[in-house]
């Protein structure tokens, strides 16, 4: 494979372009309705490979022009046009907008381009004008909200924090359910790099042109392996082929967190440990050294002091070219800090692209090379521990002083002092801020995404293509975790007695991980496509061969504390020495396409494909994966092709198989039986190494899902006033790897995955766009979306339930959430809560639903936390040079776990049990004086999740001519404005229904410019 | 050009050929299969038989935050961590007051569900052991390793044990065996009685095999017998036929030609060099780089410790979880604390403690103890986050006890020997000898609990002698009440966790319980 690389980079280098200057031909190309100039527009002398783009003023310029020589304008929405040129030298082209746009998008297909009137499958595509402005961090950020059927739901505020993507519902229980990732034909991996949060964050969002999402099998079914869970094909900005064009863009971002947690101030809280807890009142505040006996009480608000308000920016620059005179080329670079709303939570990345088009021997060999590189670097933090640790810390206690001779840099801790060692031992919870401020842990990533793809015509059988496509995803992470002096958690003891001496303290570095994760694609396949004419009018056939390689390996260095000295030491495993760790996952398929179009109006798509995955054992490694669509284009029937009111028509029917196999969380050789060496803290008979017999299955093999989809796509009434499309579907995912129980004893340990379950998706998914008004001067349009999905768990390896992942309750690890057959994936198991006549929770009393007379599991039902529905909605408005645009969207139903109360609801919160010191709790009358067993998995903690965002808002002016021919626009706008909603805590958007130590969103007010010149 | 059409007839030829498929049998770097492990490390299976030994006392075999059984919270996984829970908490020695989910349910001996994790956690320890050491045992069986029958005889020992705790917290489950480890289809329901005979059978046939003397903290003939003979005391319990016969036939092998001496001092024997005691026959062992684990005496010693009341430094820690306290139905037993000349008595923190257990959940109700602590019993100590104090699952100690209960319940021996040891228990703690005329049972169960207690005993014994579950003996907390209440006779064993009986159909819940 690799001599391939070289070979086809060694070709494109070779190959030299040269133009002959002749005669040139000049002009501008204009809008016929609007008199407006058209930049873009694709100006080629029909024949030949010689061509150009109009810049922004619709301008161009053509060299090498011979009488009798056609030159074709033609641009995206827009009717073509023809000129014959007979020596002029100047022109004016007005070219009129197609009366249908929806004809003229092309998507995606998967090895391939179809247009969207000729795709079968259910498909979406989301371009730039659609997506989310403002502040944009990952390219998630931009299609949240805007496609039916995609669900993404992000795990809170933080940078690069990792967002869920769910489409048509949740199709896999344990083995990867977020839909592939396809960027400009390179399937990027869904496994993170380490210091990774979000395997979007790493393209730059303004270098991205279209999300093209498949939904059903029919159109998924060509990945075959690894599109189960759905495909969301990325497409980048081209370059062009006329004058060069750049644009500056740049965007300031101010973010603030809207509501804190309302937990006690330091004078109620002071007020309530005296009327409850009188016997605890010595534990506030902080000892008064002026007065023995007496204490000093602070007034901390510790949330204060972790969150910060948040300035961030964003800056890109673009060149658009023809270089060598026409082989289009366009170069990005760009550059982000975000700042994290919680302290030192900073996140940087420096982006640069490169893609260049040539084509060769009259446009029958083209070329296409992508080449992204991104460089980010982040200071993670601990989340959990510094917002559990901000809630959770008396407010009486002061953020600075009072340690023992000011040890811990200035920051209060509280201490006790153990007089037979002489040691001031840290006591109770460490101080919040000291713990984020005091640590670094800078987590850098280094990656190149690239392709090449060669697309060649045959000279003697121009109807066969040959395309090869070698992509390259590579990346290479370090992480870094260091201490400052006088750090608390790096505060140790050695053997001295004497108070003054027996203490040190060990800054730098505490944890090093570098890794290396270098992943390849390469595609072969041969196209023959045939227009003809009769009953069959299109033929196309495609057949091809896929090869992807993922090779994750690293190594990490330990550090424990020598129990004498108190020194930080390397933590050596003398039989693996640096901790490396490796895994390698190959898969390989055939695949073929046929596509038959009959009359023009009956398409048939029909799609096999064979996988094989390294992840299984040979003789279960195959997987056969077959797919039909079918579309009728009903505007192509006499009875409506000259329909005014109807533009376009089409009834799309599909049903396909596609397969999962990526069960990497549980290692790269699951079916084999392994031994791992323990580490050096695991070792136990003195003077031998042990290993680890590790669990595995033998009999893991694919996971398939099976869709069955219907769907219309319209575009109705004069300029496409209301188009859209809906599309019904069922999926059927059979042999679902999911990790059970097994029998206890009959296998090496007590769950592990298994091809052990069943699930049925079922849903409605409808968009539309409106086009109100569409005018010279103004135009408006409102975009809507819904989505409703219904999971259903069928089976589960003869089990009526299995804990879900990531379904425990925070602190005692109480599982909340299961998969239960009959019910919807992640439902929570919850007794009925009664209540009280002031609708009040009565403590430990539930509803007796079984009605034994006793309060049982049998008692318990399930609550579904997953929402239905959900929608997004938006608007453009165009005025003249003004723009406005707002993006909204939400769920309606779906539950969530209000932790917060669970967690600091009860009031004896405030007297913890493990540590000796106090615990805040949230602010008022508490119904619980403690959370008793049965009530935690109360469903009074169990509240409504819909609610309503205003995603993005946005409002721009444009400045035509700033400076000679250079546009700018300048915009102001915000990110989540306002959230509607009846959950009584912070933020009910949450993917696995358990609201705990959220990193809130912040609400974030965004300017910016945008110059093209 | 040519090299264009060159490629593209290598990329049809990989079309039909599929000549990638070899890159489809991946193979792995770090982790090894048995084949390649044998060849590599001379000692790699005494390495995986050390890993079976560990599975009692570490959570995992990558430190303690490795854990071996699918969990939420890794160190709280561990088997040792699991008896001490299920054999003490739930008794009249020691209670804890964190009230994590479950925990008060032991503590209080009362509402005890399928839920409840840490029943679980002992169970799905037992059946990590089982088929780990069986899947070793298998596959040894193929190998010519030098000490291949040593190491498959201590291997069988170890399921044994693991299946002791099944029959005596459970009272049934599943027997997997060497014979039909394999099968995938759930196992039927084995009952106490068939896991008994299993046991019983698998001992004896490797009394024989193991050696007098084993290196410290590998099983040897004492640990096996010993295990045999708790197995045949508790035989009533068990299966509803008395083997207290048995049960003194193999406690006097292990006294007699153990070789094993009592230690001068008490307190050598839970210190952190009690490896040196002479008395450990059987240690689940800890050491505090090497062997970590929040499941191990770490939990014993740091569960005890806590800054607000104790030096804990001087005990060997560096942190004090304030968990465990003892009740005074364990140092009530010495009499007065303070006048009692009896070793044993002085190993409870009583400073800023009140001797009555008001409220469990109140660190300073109750005495924390300081049996188990993380200093050297003779030289100098150094402090750290994790214990090296070895478990003694199975001491001398016991062993002299156990002869003499056998004596009084008609096992046969003498009543002068049984009084012989009961005494050499005793006075080696300063403790007065008894007379003969002193020793009856309850003498007995409460000298047992004056030695024995927090080391794993202390429920099985309480049920043998009829005093754990009804209203007949009462501790605090028994019940869920400050002063104890009759708890019902379903209490003689524990629930089986919902997830097994999820797992496997053919597991039915013990009675009283859902």
């Amino acid at each position: 494979m690799k001599t391939i690389y070289k070979k086809l980079l060694f070709l494109f280098l070779l190959l030299p372009i040269s133009v002959l200057a002749q005669n040139a031909l000049s002009g501008v190309v204009l809008d016929k309705t609007s008199g407006q100039p058209l930049p873009g527009v694709n100006v080629v002398i029909q024949g030949s490979s010689t061509g150009t783009s109009t810049d922004f003023d619709g301008k161009f310029k053509v060299a090498g022009l011979k009488s009798g020589d056609v030159v074709v304008f033609s641009f995206i929405g827009y009717n073509s046009e023809n000129f014959k040129y007979s020596g002029q030298k100047e022109i004016i082209i007005s070219l009129e907008e197609s009366s249908n746009q929806l004809q003229e998008v092309v998507v995606q297909v998967g090895y391939g381009t179809a247009k969207k009137k000729d795709a079968t499958g259910s498909v979406s595509v989301i371009s730039t004008k659609d997506f989310n402005k403002g502040a944009i961090l990952s390219a998630d950020q931009l299609l949240v909200g805007k496609a039916t059927g995609v669900r993404i739901t992000n795990s809170g505020g933080e940078p690069d924090t990792a967002p869920n993507i769910r489409i048509r519902g949740l199709s896999s229980l344990n083995a990867e359910a977020s839909p592939l990732i396809v960027i400009d034909n390179v399937p990027i991996d869904n496994r993170l790099a380490a210091g990774q949060g979000n395997a979007l964050s790493l393209v730059n969002p303004n270098d991205i042109e279209s999300f093209t999402i498949l939904k059903d099998a029919s159109a998924t079914a060509i990945y075959g392996s690894r599109a189960s869970n759905g495909v969301i094909i990325i497409t980048t900005k081209k370059g062009s082929s006329g004058a060069p064009q750049f644009n500056y863009s740049s965007n300031f971002a101010f973010g603030k967190v809207n509501d804190l947690i309302d937990v006690r101030d330091g004078v109620s809280f002071a007020q309530f440990v005296t009327d409850n807890y009188p016997q605890h009142i010595d534990k506030l505040g902080i000892p008064d050294v002026n007065n023995p006996g007496q204490r000093i009480l602070y007034n901390t608000n510790w949330q204060d002091q972790i969150f910060r308000n948040t300035i961030s920016q964003d800056h890109n620059f673009s060149a658009r070219a023809a270089i060598f005179g026409d082989v289009p080329f366009r170069a990005s670079i760009g550059y982000n800090n975000t700042q994290g709303a919680v302290k030192t939570n900073d996140y940087s990345r420096i982006s640069a692209s490169f893609k260049v088009t040539p084509s060769y021997f009259d446009k029958h060999l083209k070329v296409d090379v992508n080449a992204k590189g991104l460089s980010s670097k982040k200071n993670a933090i601990d989340v959990g521990g510094t917002i559990g640790a901000a809630l959770d810390m008396d407010p009486t206690k002061p953020i600075f002083g009072d340690s023992p001779n000011n040890r811990f840099a200035g920051y209060y801790q509280e201490t006790f002092y153990d007089a037979t060692t002489g040691r001031h031992l840290i006591q109770g919870a460490l101080n919040p801020l000291a713990r984020l401020m005091q640590r670094e842990r800078p987590e850098s990533i280094d990656k190149f995404l690239g392709n090449i793809e060669l697309d060649y015509k045959m000279h003697f059988l121009p109807d066969l293509r040959a395309v090869v496509n070698f992509g390259v995803e590579s990346s290479q992470s370090s992480i870094r975790e260091k201490f400052a002096d006088n750090s608390l958690q790096t505060y140790q003891f050695n053997t001295s007695t004497d108070p003054d001496e027996n203490f040190l303290f060990n800054p730098g570095l505490n944890y090093y991980e570098r890794q290396t994760i270098d992943n390849k694609t390469l595609d072969a396949y041969l196209v023959y496509s045939k227009k003809l004419s009769g009953f069959i009018t299109r033929v196309e056939m495609q057949g091809g061969h896929n090869f992807q390689s993922f090779v994750n390996q690293g190594f990490s260095e330990r550090f424990q504390y020598n129990i004498t000295t108190g020194i930080r030491e390397p933590n050596i495993n003398p039989q693996n020495p640096k901790n490396k760790y490796y895994g390698k996952m190959t898969l390989e398929s055939y695949f073929g396409r046929a596509n038959v179009d009959i009359l023009d109006k009956y398409l048939l798509t029909m799609t096999i494909r064979a996988d094989a995955s390294s992840l299984f054992p040979s003789d279960r490694r195959w997987g056969y994966f077959p797919a039909v669509g079918l579309a009728w284009k009903l505007k192509e029937e006499s009875f409506l092709k000259n329909s005014k009111s109807v533009n376009d028509l089409k009834i799309r029917l599909g049903y396909g198989v596609t397969g999962n196999s990526d069960i990497r969380s549980q290692g790269y050789y699951p079916y084999t039986a392994l031994f791992s060496p323990g580490n050096q803290n695991g070792q136990y008979l003195p003077g031998v190494n042990v290993y680890s017999a590790n669990a595995f299955n033998p009999n893991l093999t694919w996971e398939k899902s099976a869709t069955t989809n219907v769907g219309l796509d319209f575009d109705l009434f004069k300029k496409g006033f209301l188009s859209g499309s809906i599309d019904a579907y069922v999926k059927k995912t059979t042999d679902l790897l999911a990790t059970v129980s097994f029998p206890p004893g009959q296998f090496l340990t007590n769950q592990f995955v298994n091809n052990a379950a069943a699930m049925t998706n079922k849903g409605i998914e409808v968009s539309l766009l409106a086009k109100i008004i569409t005018s010279d001067n103004m135009n408006w349009s409102i975009n809507g979306n819904v989505s409703y999905n219904e999971g259903n768990v069928d089976e589960i390896n003869g089990a009526s339930r299995i804990e879900a992942a990531g379904g425990r309750l925070p602190g005692i690890g109480r599982q909340l959430i299961y998969h239960a057959v009959g019910e919807q994936p992640y439902s929570a198991w919850v007794f009925e809560q009664v209540y009280d006549n002031a609708g009040q929770p009565i403590p430990d009393v539930f509803v007796d639903r079984n009605g034994d007379g006793d309060i049982t599991d049998g008692d318990k039902y399930y609550v579904a936390v997953t929402p239905k529905l959900n929608f997004g909605f938006g608007t453009t408005f165009n005025y003249k040079n003004f723009d406005f645009n707002a993006s909204f969207r939400g769920q309606l139903g779906g539950k969530v776990y209000n932790s917060v109360k669970y967690q600091y609801g009860s009031e004896q919160k405030v007297v913890p049990n493990v540590s000796s010191n106090l615990s805040n709790n949230l602010n008022g009358d508490l119904p619980f004086v403690t959370i008793a067993e049965n009530s935690v998995v109360s469903d009074y903690f169990m509240e409504n999740a819909t609610f309503l965002r205003c995603e993005s808002i946005s409002l721009g002016y444009k400045f035509d001519k700033v400076i000679k021919s250079a546009s700018m626009r300048l915009y102001v706008g915000a990110n989540n404005l306002f959230l509607i909603t009846k959950y009584s805590g912070q933020d009910p958007e949450n993917f696995n229904g358990i609201d705990t130590n959220f990193y809130p969103r912040p609400r974030v007010f965004n300017m910016g410019v945008n110059i093209d010149f | 050009m040519k090299i264009i059409i060159r490629n593209l007839a290598t990329a049809c030829l990989l079309l039909s050929l599929g000549s990638c498929s070899n890159e489809l049998d991946t193979k792995p770097v770090i982790e090894q299969s048995f084949e390649n492990l044998l060849q590599q490390d001379p000692n790699a299976a005494k390495g995986l038989l050390s890993r079976m030994y560990a599975t009692f006392a570490l959570t995992g075999g990558n430190g303690p935050d490795s854990s071996d059984i699918v969990t939420t919270d890794a160190g709280e996984s561990g088997f040792l961590r699991g008896i001490i829970n299920l054999q003490d908490f739930t008794t009249d020695d020691v209670k804890n007051r964190w009230g994590d989910d479950g925990l008060d349910q032991l503590t209080t001996t009362n509402n005890w569900t399928q839920n409840n994790k840490f029943f679980r956690y002992l169970f799905d320890r037992v059946y990590y052991t089982v088929p780990q050491t069986t899947n070793l045992i298998l596959a040894l069986n193929n190998t010519s390793v030098p000490d291949k029958a040593l190491y498959i005889s201590e291997l069988r020992f170890l399921r044994s044990l693991a299946y002791y705790y099944m029959i005596d917290c459970f009272g049934k489950g599943v027997l997997v065996t060497t014979e039909n480890y394999g099968t995938t289809s759930p196992l039927p329901e084995a009952s106490r009685q068939e896991l008994f005979n299993y046991v019983e059978a698998e001992l004896l046939a490797i009394e024989d095999e193991l050696p007098v003397t084993n290196e410290y903290g590998r099983a040897n003939k004492s640990a096996c017998r010993m295990l045999l003979a708790k197995l045949y005391l508790n035989a009533q319990v068990y299966t509803g036929t008395d083997r207290y016969a048995d049960a003194l036939t193999y406690v006097d092998k292990v006294i007699t030609e153990g070789g094993y001496s009592l230690a001068p001092n008490f307190q050598q024997n839970f210190s952190a060099d009690n490896n040196t005691s002479p008395e450990i026959i059987f240690p689940l062992l800890a050491d505090a780089l090497s062997s970590q684990s929040y499941g191990n005496t770490t939990y014993l010693v740091n569960g005890n410790m806590n800054t607000e009341t104790m030096p804990i430094t001087s005990f060997g820690c560096t942190n004090g979880w304030g968990g465990h306290r003892a009740t005074k139905a364990w140092y009530g037993l010495f009499g007065d604390l303070n006048t009692s000349t009896d070793a044993r008595a002085q190993l409870f923190w009583t400073s800023g403690h009140s001797y009555e257990m008001n409220d469990y959940k109140t660190w300073t109700d109750g005495y924390p103890t300081t049996k188990f602590r993380n200093t050297n019993f003779s030289g100098s100590s150094s402090t750290s986050n994790f214990s090296s104090t070895d478990f003694p699952l199975f001491r001398l100690a016991d062993a002299y006890l156990m002869y003499a209960e056998c004596v009084l319940r008609g096992g046969g021996g003498t009543t002068a020997q049984a009084l012989t040891y009961v005494n050499a228990v005793r006075t080696r703690s300063g403790a007065s000898a008894l007379a003969s005329s002193d020793l009856i049972l309850d003498v007995i169960i409460d000298e047992r609990g004056r030695e024995l207690n927090f080391e794993g005993h202390r429920r099985t014994d309480l049920i043998r002698f009829g005093r754990f579950t009804g209203g007949s003996y009462l501790w605090p907390w028994k019940g869920g009440v400050f002063n104890g209440t009759s708890i019902p006779d379903t209490y003689n064993v524990f629930p089986l966790p919902l997830t097994a009986l999820d797992a496997n159909p053919n597991l039915t819940q013990n009675p009283g319980f859902n």
